[in-house]
């Protein structure tokens, strides 16, 4: 067993430069005359004319065609060919009797200009039959057309073209892409080697012979030990060509075909082209180890029968093709139905995930999406996909890529050969780095080729690439690291999939543009909002406060002790509730008004804040421990806000110590300055420290430290604002340490904008 | 002769303290009080109900943001592009620091934009602080006259 990649043979070079179509001969069990039809008169004629006719060829050139066939046979022929529309593919004529006596079936063609004749001797004296043709292709039409795969279609070819030509053997084979032919039927005699289902290399058949069996679409050898029979004179006499023989029947092959035919044990041979939709689609092949004539009327049955055969394996790969593209046209369906459910695209994808790997007949695929990598089915691990991604990145000019053997052109290819030999990917955005990869597992084959085909390439010089191969041995090869192919149907699907997966994007970026637009609209809601709250909730809690201290003045005398302290207890609420509302409203300023940096000292902010909370101070024993603390840039309003929330936390909750230490420091780097507020206070547990910054949040009762809960909501969201960050370090009455970062490449004024937009995400 | 001050204000509750808040400072000046931005501009050009007023302008406007027909800065505005009015010096008292009202205000020429305290106490020492210097401080422009406190 060989395991290897497979590549594609590279075609024998040689072989495809020969000029097949020019041979300057003809296989000699019949005769040439080419004419130009105008005058009639014999320009070349086959050497073996003598053998035929009694005439020499030297003789007859630049004679009437009478010199040859005789006045009677000139006449009809003549006649014949006036009659008839004479075209590139051979017309049959009839039978015409030579003055020898000889009887001949005489075929014509017209090809470049020249008039071609070609007769085959037969034994009878009448036109050929073809009666017979009718009945025995009603039959064979009805037989195809029970048959439901197109290898049984090709096994009923083989016999009955079997049963018509009597050859020894007759092969049906198809090529692949690469041009590999595989023998999909057989019909054999005993005695004759099996080739059923091996395969034939491309280099077998030259590309020029190829295009040859499109036009000419029966070809006989009949001998191949044959002398052939060379054309007088070698050129024609106006063009000073050698004669085109395309189309003529006759045409002598190359020795190297005769060579690979001799090699192959076969001394006759005749091949029927099968042309699907203009192309060659495969070739019905004869073989019979002894010589074998084939006569005109058998030829022409077996090329009505391979044309026949060849429109049944187009309709059936039409409906195939048909019902296959229906059913990914339902798949499709249902998959873009269910991608536009919600939202989220990717979890959409998640829902589908069945559909998604059927669509392209895969076994896994992947989402690389917005920085995200999602998986379904059976993948490579995702830091592989990841990678393969980026590869993809830099390999994918259009819209889809794919290969059946990723590891022959992606170094991480072997690793994940496995779950992932094959890939199908697709650029799903026109500006990022966003895939859909579809995988397909490793399939290990083994393909029986009819002879070593690595063997026929590689010797050395000219003179032995025209060499054929000697060996139709049964030479396995296993092919690894590769998976089933990608069809054309697939990856059409795939890249119907990919235009509506964009509409799907696109629709999702109008989405977020119209959630923008709303977000903006609800903002402004929220702004006038806030601004009726700030002017209408705030008055009457004024008013009450108001009032409460005018009642405590003007009565003071007259009210019980009691009363005083209710009186005293309405004020103190609505004081707190006007204070609530006060804090909540710069809160949401806070948000909502625009950054103005420039350079701020924080010594004088810090400076600033404490002699603001001179009352609170008073009477108790604080040491200061302030540090010169590095200018910032930063919105001068907003950061003393920050640091005077921080300075009063810190003065706050250490009003219990007899003496409170409180420290601020300040530590730059590269990227941000940080500052820390450090106290010896009463301190949280860190259980609660993520609650810390939330809006309302409190870990202290009312009565030990009275606070709205915003001021430290407040500090993060100013910070984040900058885009620095904020923490919290702390122990039950060990103290706490706050810490703040600025980041040092803040932009000034015009960089708003882009802090603003962080902010909102 | 001391000029009047001008106090206009809509809400009742506010009216009350605010006045109360002028008479503990202790200002001698009368003080005229209107209810809305209509009123207050009639006061001032001696039209409408004040059209047999003496004319002469207040020492100061004590102006509230938020007022029925006309609102504060509608009337601060008219003041001001007013050729005999535009040098009465205006007091904003609001119940909000909105930025918006601030910044527009200050565009418009205010001479002193107050957020009314929660606090009783700093209320009053707000106005008083507010009365002292533009109505007693001051130098009155020439052609002030006293008008009689209406309320």
């Amino acid at each position: 067993m060989n395991a290897i990649h497979r590549t594609g043979f590279s075609p024998a070079a040689a072989c495809d430069k020969e000029p097949i179509h020019i041979p300057g001969s003809i296989q000699p069990h019949g005769m040439l005359i080419a004419f130009t039809s105008d005058n009639f008169l014999v320009d070349q004629i086959s050497a073996n004319c003598a053998s035929f006719t009694g005439v020499k060829p030297e003789d007859v050139v630049g004679k009437p065609l009478s010199a040859v066939l005789g006045d009677e046979g000139a006449q009809w022929l003549i006649a014949e060919i006036a009659n008839q529309n004479i075209i590139a593919r051979p017309v049959y004529l009839g039978a015409l009797k030579m003055p020898n006596g000889s009887f001949f079936d005489v075929m014509v063609h017209a090809w470049q200009g020249l008039v071609i004749l070609e007769f085959e001797m037969i034994s009878r004296e009448k036109a050929a039959d073809f009666r017979l043709l009718y009945p025995l292709i009603t039959k064979f039409v009805s037989t195809l057309q029970d048959a439901n795969e197109i290898e049984s279609m090709c096994a009923i070819a083989a016999r009955e073209i079997k049963n018509v030509t009597q050859f020894g053997r007759v092969l049906v084979y198809s090529f692949d892409h690469q041009g590999h032919g595989h023998v999909l039927a057989e019909a054999i005699d005993t005695g004759y080697h099996s080739y059923f289902n091996q395969r034939f290399p491309a280099s077998d058949i030259p590309q020029q012979a190829r295009a040859m069996y499109v036009a000419n679409r029966v070809r006989l050898i009949a001998n191949a030990n044959y002398t052939p029979a060379r054309l007088v004179p070698g050129t024609h006499s106006v063009t000073g060509e050698a004669i085109d023989l395309t189309y003529a029947s006759l045409r002598s092959v190359s020795p190297v075909h005769l060579q690979y035919m001799r090699n192959m044990g076969t001394l006759a041979s005749m091949s029927v082209s099968i042309v699907v939709k203009g192309r060659l689609w495969g070739l019905i092949s004869c073989h019979n180890t002894e010589p074998r004539e084939v006569s005109f009327e058998t030829r022409s049955t077996c090329e009505q029968l391979g044309q026949i055969l060849a429109l049944h394996i187009d309709a059936h790969q039409e409906r195939t093709e048909s019902a296959y593209r229906l059913e990914l046209r339902g798949m499709l369906v249902s998959l873009l139905g269910a991608l536009s459910q919600s939202q989220n695209f990717v979890d959409n994808f998640s829902m589908v995930s069945h559909d998604l790997l059927r669509l392209a007949g895969a076994s896994g695929a992947a989402l690389i999406f917005e920085g995200k990598t999602t998986l379904f089915g059976a993948t490579p691990p995702e830091a592989d996909v990841y990678e393969l991604a980026q590869w993809l990145a830099t390999q994918m000019t259009g819209e889809v890529f794919n290969t059946d053997a990723l590891s022959a052109v992606y170094a991480g290819g072997s690793a994940m050969k496995d779950v992932a030999s094959g890939i199908l990917a697709l650029s799903i955005s026109r500006h990022h780095k966003h895939y859909l990869i579809w995988f397909r597992p490793e399939v290990i084959r083994t393909i029986d080729w009819a002879g070593n085909p690595h063997l026929k390439s590689g010797q050395d010089g000219a003179f032995q690439a025209l060499t054929p191969r000697q060996s139709f041995e049964l030479w396995s090869e296993t092919v690894v690291a590769t998976s089933k192919p990608w069809r054309q149907s697939e990856i059409d699907a795939a890249l119907e999939f990919r235009t509506a997966i964009l509409g799907v994007v696109l629709e999702r970026a109008e989405a977020m543009a119209e959630l923008a637009d709303e977000l903006g609209r609800a903002n402004k809601e929220l702004e006038s909002f806030s601004y009726s709250v700030s002017h209408d909730l705030r008055s009457p809690m004024r008013h009450i406060v108001g009032f409460t201290d005018l009642l405590l003045e003007m009565e003071a005398g007259r009210l019980s002790e009691k009363g005083t302290r209710f009186l005293r207890n309405i004020k103190e609420s609505a004081r707190f509730a006007g204070k609530l509302v006060d804090d909540l409203l710069s809160f949401s300023q806070m948000g909502r008004s625009a950054l103005r940096t420039s350079e701020v000292d924080l010594n004088a902010l810090v400076e600033n804040s404490v002699s603001k909370l001179q009352s609170e101070i008073t009477g108790r024993h604080i040491v200061w421990n302030i540090a010169p603390l590095p200018p910032i840039c930063a919105d001068p309003v907003f950061m003393q806000m920050a640091v005077q929330n921080l300075i009063s936390n810190a003065v706050k909750y250490t009003s219990s110590r007899e003496t409170a230490v409180i420290s601020i420091s300040a530590r730059e780097s590269e990227r941000e300055t940080v500052f820390e507020f450090k106290d010896n206070g009463v301190g949280f547990s860190m259980e609660y420290a993520h609650k810390l910054f939330g809006v309302f949040q409190r870990l202290h009762r009312m009565e030990d430290f009275e606070g709205t809960g915003i001021g430290l909501a407040n500090v993060k969201r100013i910070v984040e604002r900058h885009g620095g960050w904020v923490s919290a370090l702390g122990e039950i009455d060990k103290g706490a340490t706050f810490s703040f970062s600025v980041p040092r490449n803040l932009p000034t004024e015009e960089g708003d904008a882009h802090v603003k937009a962080d902010t909102t995400r | 002769m001391l000029k009047p001050i001008l106090l206009v204000e809509d809400n009742p509750n506010d009216l009350e303290l605010t006045l109360i808040a002028l008479e503990k400072s202790k200002l001698a000046n009368e003080v005229v009080v209107v209810r809305d931005g209509a009123e207050a501009l009639d006061f001032l050009n001696c039209n409408g109900i004040f059209n047999k007023r003496a004319t002469g302008n207040p020492a100061v406007v004590l102006l509230d943001l938020k007022l029925p027909k006309i609102d504060g800065l509608e009337v601060l505005s008219q003041i001001r592009s007013s050729a005999k009015l535009q040098s009465i010096p205006v007091v904003m008292l609001t119940s909000s620091k909105e930025e918006q009202d601030l910044l527009r205000s200050y565009q418009l020429g205010v001479n002193a934009y107050v957020v009314k305290p929660v606090d009783f106490g700093e209320f009053i020492k707000a106005i008083s602080d507010l009365g002292i210097f533009w109505a007693v401080l001051n130098e009155p422009p020439p052609g002030s006259i006293r008008a009689n406190r209406r309320s």
